[in-house]
């Protein structure tokens, strides 16, 4: 092959700027970067009055937002240096950086007759704190609250810490005594309730009244009407353990009964007895109940430990969606080998040059793999749940239709990198196609395939318990129901069983892909 | 008899590597092909065994011309050329037996050496080989593991399984310091002299011409710009070492014969 030879290196030769520094200094003044462009640093213009350009347009948002209702450009930013402080210091670090592109302008101007370009260190900095205070003042950032809100946060993150109470529970028995109760009250009035003669029981005295009512009057305020008072004597419970008092009223439904708001619970002696005043209290009954003789019940409930430890509903449940997130994750991986392959070989450019039609096709599915893997897997499974449903299918979809575009990315690049002297080796011995494909590829993109492949393995297992948040089955969708719960102590299980696999996975991977490396 | 004549090879880009070069190799020859990197030598080893397809020109080769063979035919021409690279091109990865053994696979049916199956001929023969090549010990090495001189042997051994009527040898030790240049070459001379292979082999260094070959042809832009015999490459001048090799060059490389063991190895 023939070499061609570069032609000899030449210096650089500085021309000098078009215009004279004050004229340059007085274009940047009025138009940021002008100066500095017709001083033959064009780029530099261009970057500067794009800067310029973009900061102000997100200076005269936030100061319109922060201050909504004045008009006039005094008043608006009068206002909001008074409601947000931290806009005085974006103003001081614009006019800064409006003074410092002024200078540049006149010393790119003075400079542009030496060779050596002048850089703009004085700008670049003014530069980048003008856009980091913007995004402190967009993005809210507010230590402030971080840092005195933490302390109210603390038994919540504590229990997502450390969560393992209810990794376990205990059986539980329900030890419940009852007493009728009738309304409104018949001549003669109804008996009092008899001793059972196995297990707890209440007596109520009297056997009937009238529930609290509430009534509105002309001017709208409510009035309460309270209801009869009762006396609740309770035999037969367990002794020092928590009895709940609960209505179940005439149409069935169960409440808990309240005084000045707050739930009312009592503690039996060592008897088993215990003595309460209570009101009966107001509830909305359906009319249909309101006839007649309507029949309430009193219900005193003890609940209480029995036997042996065994693991919680939510402990199993986690362990159940772990499963299955790894699994969603694992036929994530499956599917994306099986189609990335064939496709990575589309995506090659050193196997798919040969003619026009060819290189159509490799811009065409390079094309499409870098619209597919620009979208989050998140969105995907978004979009697979609207076409299957929820649950881990909508999972695998998404993450599949995610992988095939990343590996096919990944596959193609090390096709594209692989040495082509063992290809001309094989040829040279008259193999045909099959076998130098056999024989020289294959043995060269083995390595970088495995190591990909787990690291989509890993990173699709990580993805795997995400998903769910959006229904695409796993772990995940545990986790975003048990937040939104507030329990969260079984949050707490999820994260610490997301966080266990994925470190496992981390150093699994990590480990298997050192060796094909 | 290998007999090139006006070759002329022109790439896509309109580089003009070969330029009617015609040169006649009679058997058993161990030609030397010289010139500057860039000078055309690679291409003209390659269009022989039409790794790269020249322009223009014939390569009659046995009485058949090799720049007209397509698909079957050519492969089937292939088997006979073996070829030595500049870099070695083994399949890193693969073991040392792998690598020589592709160089059956010409001979073999596809679907069978598709799963590394090869007959027991085959087998021995490669074994036979790597003990004529002194790297028998290194046999289930990956090829990476290996140092160049010994990697080399396996490019020459992958060459040698094709039973081979001629070697094309691609700069085979300029990738190699010169005690295992020496080395690679008396492995060459050897399979020269006793199975009186036709070698034809490019070098850089002019005293390792003048100890190796029994002819050669000088290449400079494409253009073939000399032709000698062992005698007359002897007795080159400087001058007209310079002729092929513009004024850039000079001689490179010492005496290192005598340094050597008598098989020829130092690996």
């Amino acid at each position: 092959m023939k070499i061609r030879r570069k032609p000899a290196y030449q210096e650089k030769v500085f021309k000098p700027g078009l215009v004279p520094p004050v004229v340059s200094a007085i274009l940047s003044a009025i138009i940021p970067g002008l100066g500095q462009a017709l001083s033959r640093m064009v780029r530099r213009g261009v970057v500067l009055f794009f800067s310029f350009a973009t900061i102000v347009g997100l200076m005269i948002w936030r100061f319109q937002l922060a201050a909504p209702r004045d008009t006039g450009v005094v008043d608006i930013v009068k206002k909001a240096f008074h409601l947000d402080p931290i806009m005085i210091l974006i103003s001081v670090l614009f006019i800064l950086l409006y003074l410092a592109n002024i200078y540049d302008a006149y010393k790119v101007a003075v400079n542009s007759r030496k060779t050596e370009p002048r850089k703009p260190f004085l700008v670049f900095v003014a530069l980048i704190l003008v856009f980091f205070f913007i995004g402190w003042q967009i993005g809210k950032i507010d230590v402030y609250a971080l840092v005195t809100q933490f302390d109210d946060a603390i038994p919540a993150l504590s229990r997502v810490l450390w969560p393992w109470e209810r990794a376990i529970t205990y059986p539980e028995e329900e030890w419940e005594g009852t007493a009728l109760m009738e309304t409104p009250c018949t001549d003669p009035p109804p008996a009092l309730n008899t001793p059972a003669e196995e297990g707890p029981y209440l007596i109520v005295d009297p056997a009937c009244g009238e529930p609290t009512t509430q009534e509105e009057n002309e001017a709208g305020e409510s009035i309460v009407y309270p209801g009869t008072e009762l006396h609740v004597l309770g035999y037969g419970f367990l002794p020092d353990e928590v009895v709940e008092l609960w209505w179940r009223d005439p149409a069935g439904s169960k409440f808990r009964q309240r005084q000045d708001g707050d739930i009312i619970t009592v503690i039996p002696d060592e008897n088993g007895e215990f003595e309460i005043d209570i009101v009966w209290p107001y509830r909305i009954i359906p009319p249909s109940y309101r006839e007649g003789i309507s029949e309430w019940e009193l219900q005193g409930r003890q609940i209480t430990a029995i036997g042996e430890w065994e693991f919680s509903e939510e402990l199993i449940l986690a362990i159940e969606k772990m499963i299955e997130t790894i699994f969603i994750g694992m036929m994530a991986t499956f599917f994306g080998i099986i189609m990335a392959l064939p496709v990575s070989f589309l995506a090659a450019r050193n196997l798919m040059s040969a003619n026009v039609f060819t290189l159509g096709i490799y811009y065409l599915v390079r094309g499409v793999l870098n619209i597919i893997r620009s979208i989050e897997p998140l969105i995907w499974a978004v979009l697979a749940v609207i076409i299957v449903g929820l649950g881990p299918w909508a999972g695998i979809l998404a993450l599949t239709i995610h992988s095939v575009a990343a590996l096919g990315k990944l596959y193609s690049e090390a096709i594209e990198s692989i040495d082509n002297g063992p290809i001309e080796a094989v040829q040279a011995t008259g193999a045909n196609w099959f076998q130098i494909v056999m024989y020289a590829v294959v043995p060269q993109v083995i390595p970088p395939f495995v190591s990909f492949t787990i690291y989509r393995w890993d990173v699709n297992i990580r993805m795997s318990t995400v998903i769910g948040m959006v229904g695409g089955g796993g772990i995940g969708y545990l986790l975003v129901q048990w937040i939104r719960n507030l329990d969260y102590r079984a949050a707490g299980i999820a994260v610490w069983f997301i966080a266990v696999t994925v470190a496992i996975l981390d150093y699994v991977s990590a480990e298997i892909r050192e060796r094909f490396t | 008899m290998l007999e090139i004549q006006h070759l002329t090879k022109i790439y896509e880009d309109g580089t003009l590597a070969v330029d009617d070069v015609s040169f006649t190799v009679p058997d058993g020859e161990f030609m030397v092909v010289i010139g500057l990197s860039g000078s055309g030598k690679s291409t003209l080893l390659r269009c022989i065994n039409r790794l790269i397809d020249p322009t223009d020109g014939e390569i009659i080769w046995n009485g058949v011309d090799l720049a007209k063979l397509e698909g079957e035919d050519l492969r089937k021409a292939r088997r006979k050329i073996g070829m030595v690279f500049q870099h070695f091109n083994l399949v890193e990865r693969s073991n040392v037996l792998t690598n020589i053994l592709t160089g059956r696979l010409g001979y073999n049916k596809t679907w069978p050496t598709l799963i590394h199956r090869f007959p027991k001929e085959d087998r021995d023969k490669a074994w036979e080989v790597l003990r004529r090549m002194d790297i028998e010990d290194q046999a289930l090495k990956a090829a990476r593991e290996l140092s160049g001189g010994q990697q080399q042997r396996v490019g020459i051994s992958r060459a040698l399984m094709q039973d081979p009527e001629l070697m094309l040898a691609d700069e085979p030790v300029a990738s190699l310091d010169p005690v295992l240049a020496h080395s690679i070459l008396q492995h060459l001379e050897m399979l020269n002299k006793e199975d009186g292979l036709t070698i034809m082999c490019s070098l850089h260094y002019l005293d390792l011409v003048q100890r190796y070959s029994t002819s050669v042809i000088g290449l400079r832009d494409g253009k073939l710009v000399y032709q000698g015999t062992k005698k007359d490459i002897a007795n080159m001048s400087d001058e007209e070492f310079k002729q092929i090799y513009g004024e850039d060059a000079e001689r490179i490389g010492g005496s290192l014969e005598g340094n050597l063991d008598e098989k020829g190895g130092l690996a």
